[in-house]
């Protein structure tokens, strides 16, 4: 492997070193290309943690940089369930900034606050996870309390 | 019209210093053409930087039609004397870190302001007359301009003064400080070395997260390194900031750098431009020295033959960059289809045999996809890979054939044993014909050779469309050398590319014709 960009250095410094609230991402020891991600679920979501035990709203996720990022767009995956109509089981995100709108210019934290705000406003017309967008567009109420609950039961701290 | 910055070498001269070089440092954030310290500064096409306000206002353009924008219609006369030129009104935006590194020394020159409230400097502005004409007006080249009486040490009472309009951009300063209590130098080099930490942030590509090294700026006003914004160029043809569309991929290279940020990188921090330029270097030529062979992963290319490649995959125009700067060469393997263990890598997604190329012509299209004639110079198996932004690179080592003594005594000993179990066998069966192992080993290898030229006879004769006059002009008549004379077949006969693999592991030139040969017969075999 070639040495590990000056980029990839201080992005990860920045993020220790400056974290965004809500937001952690860690690389591992033996990969720094590879982070350990967690997503606080935004306030007034159906990802929200509660205040009182289980607490919860917290999402791992998995952040790979490939090998000519920046000029390729960072790999990310929700490792917890999440019940939302732009995240796949597998964890798949469909955001544009991860696909065919990612720039050079944008960088790790301003893509977590993208699938933090995604988390916020959950858009079921550009659906990766059909049945989930076709219950959230039938009976909205409905699927906000499924996310609620797969919330509670799955994204635990 | 006034004579632009002069551009400065980076390891030519070092760090200005705040006190001996006060003038200078001011001149670099003058406009050159109304000499106040920048507002709104919009760097031209051709790298130079003046105030939006000093610009002359847009005219059409005449005779002009492509690219057909609006704003490209329109067209400013540059107003630099180096220049002249008349540029899009498009490409003339506010340059964007400019404009902030103006902001912030506005604010580090106010904040320093107080803290010199008793320090009066005299400055005796001094003309300079460079024009011809000025020299016939003026015997003496030199003459008395402005004299102003300012606070705070030469640096800021230079700023101030270039502020109130009072300092022409040519003119040198004389300065005569009138408070004999104070030196003022250390109060400029503090304050030259918070402009410094300030500006250093800004000064930073938002693509490398490096200190801009040959400053490029878009028509958008953004500006990046060079090699990065080449790079973002292979993935798109939109600023990575503001994602406005850029008409610049192919002429990136002759695109002049940002002249002003040059100069002031070069000025403030001289030391850090040259760790950037030997750094970038360093990583151009791969980082690791080991793995230095850049692997094209595509199709059989064989020694001596052309391939012809069209390259459109992003990190594959970085890689031909980098080749077409350095030795011009690079290695070419096949895709693993069946994912094969190969050697001692295992599954590996290429082939462990490859050739290498060398560039003999790249046509480089405007969109930044490039034609690219090559040749085969030698043969390689890979020992060890790894990748670089994006494509692999390897230690390979060359695949030579044995020496002529060797190959000599092969053929020798491969003939003498299959004719003299030949004969044995023709005596014990009369009536069956030689394995067929035996017959092709009693061939010399120049009788192998001839055998196939006859069937090149034989197919052109019969017009084989393989060996149409088009692919004989490309690939050449066939070569006389057997050691060269399979290479040439498997380029121009239409078989599996698999099968043809096989030549680049061969060591013999006798087991190169052998594999050709028993092609042949198969062909043979299929017409008959």
């Amino acid at each position: 492997m070639a040495a590990l960009p000056k980029r990839i250095i201080k992005e990860t410094e920045r993020l220790s070193k400056e974290p965004v609230p809500g937001i952690s991402a860690v690389p591992h020891d033996d990969n720094l290309r590879y982070f350990d991600v967690t997503i606080d679920g935004p306030a007034q979501s159906p990802y929200e943690g509660t205040l009182l035990p289980p607490f919860g709203g917290v999402f791992k996720l998995e952040l790979f940089l490939p090998d000519d990022y920046p000029m390729t767009p960072p790999k990310v995956r929700f490792l917890t369930k999440i019940y939302h109509p732009n995240i796949d089981r597998l964890g798949r995100i469909c955001l544009d900034v991860l696909k065919s709108n990612w720039s050079p210019a944008l960088q790790i934290r301003t893509i977590l606050l993208s699938i933090q705000a995604l988390l916020g406003a959950p858009n079921p017309d550009d659906p990766l996870a059909n049945d989930v967008a076709q219950q959230w567009k039938e009976d909205q109420n409905q699927a906000i309390a499924t996310a609620k609950e797969w919330t509670e039961k799955f994204a635990k701290a | 019209m006034v004579e632009d910055v002069a551009p400065q070498e980076y390891s030519e001269k070092g760090a200005l210093a705040a006190h001996a070089d006060a003038r200078e440092l001011v001149r670099l954030v003058q406009c050159p053409q109304c000499s106040k310290p920048f507002n709104a500064p919009v760097t031209l096409p051709c790298g130079h930087t003046a105030c939006r306000s000093c610009l002359p206002n847009p005219v059409a353009r005449t005779n002009i039609s492509y690219p057909n924008t609006p704003d490209r219609l329109l067209g400013i006369s540059c107003p630099l004397a180096s220049c002249g030129a008349e540029h899009a009104a498009a490409e003339c935006s506010v340059d964007v870190t400019l404009t902030k590194l103006m902001e912030l020394i506005k604010n580090e020159v106010a904040k320093h302001l107080p803290l010199v409230a008793d320090m009066p400097i005299h400055l005796q502005e001094i003309l300079k007359w460079d024009g011809d004409v000025a020299m016939e007006e003026n015997e003496k080249t030199e003459a008395k301009g402005n004299s102003r009486v300012l606070q705070g040490g030469r640096l800021v009472s230079t700023f101030v003064m270039a502020e109130m309009g009072d300092l022409r951009y040519s003119s040198e300063v004389e300065y005569k400080t009138l408070s004999d209590a104070h030196d003022d130098q250390d109060l400029n080099n503090a304050l030259l070395e918070r402009l410094r930490d300030a500006a250093q942030k800004e000064l930073d590509c938002h693509v490398c997260y490096n200190m801009m090294l040959d400053p490029t700026t878009t028509s958008c006003g953004h500006t990046f390194c060079r090699r990065c914004l080449v790079r973002v160029m292979d993935h798109s043809s939109i600023c990575p900031v503001c994602r406005r569309g850029l008409h610049i991929p192919a002429s990136l290279q002759n695109k002049p750098s940002n002249t002003l940020l040059n100069a002031l990188l070069n000025g403030l921090c001289p030391e850090l431009v040259e760790a950037r330029h030997r750094a970038v270097e360093a990583e151009e030529q791969g980082g690791d020295d080991d793995l230095n062979t850049p692997l094209f992963v595509c199709t059989l290319s064989l020694p001596t033959m052309p391939t012809f490649l069209h390259v459109f995959e992003p990190r594959y125009r970085l890689m031909m960059r980098r080749c077409v700067e350095g030795n011009r060469q690079f290695g070419m393997v096949m895709y693993n289809r069946n994912s094969a263990p190969q050697g001692d890598m295992g599954s590996t997604q290429f082939l462990e045999y490859g050739t290498l190329l060398e560039i003999v012509n790249l046509e480089l299209l405007r969109d930044g996809r490039s034609f690219v004639e090559t040749r085969g110079i030698g043969r390689f198996k890979i020992r060890r890979h790894g990748m670089l932004d994006g494509y692999h690179v390897a230690r390979v080592e060359r695949v030579e054939d044995l020496s002529l003594a060797e190959e000599g005594l092969l053929e020798q000993s491969e003939t003498t044993v299959a004719n003299e179990f030949a004969q044995r066998y023709q005596q014990d069966n009369p009536d069956m014909p030689l394995p067929l192992d035996v017959a092709i080993n009693r061939f010399s290898t120049q009788e192998l050779l001839d055998n196939c030229m006859t069937f090149i006879r034989q197919m052109r004769d019969a017009s084989a469309p393989w060996l149409s006059a088009r692919i004989v002009q490309v690939y050449g008549e066939p070569p006389e050398d057997p050691a060269l004379f399979p290479y040439w077949f498997a380029s121009v006969v239409p078989i599996a590319e698999e099968e043809k693999y096989s030549l680049l592991r061969t060591t013999r030139v006798r087991e190169r014709l052998k594999i050709v040969y028993s092609w042949i017969r198969r062909i043979r075999g299929q017409r008959w």
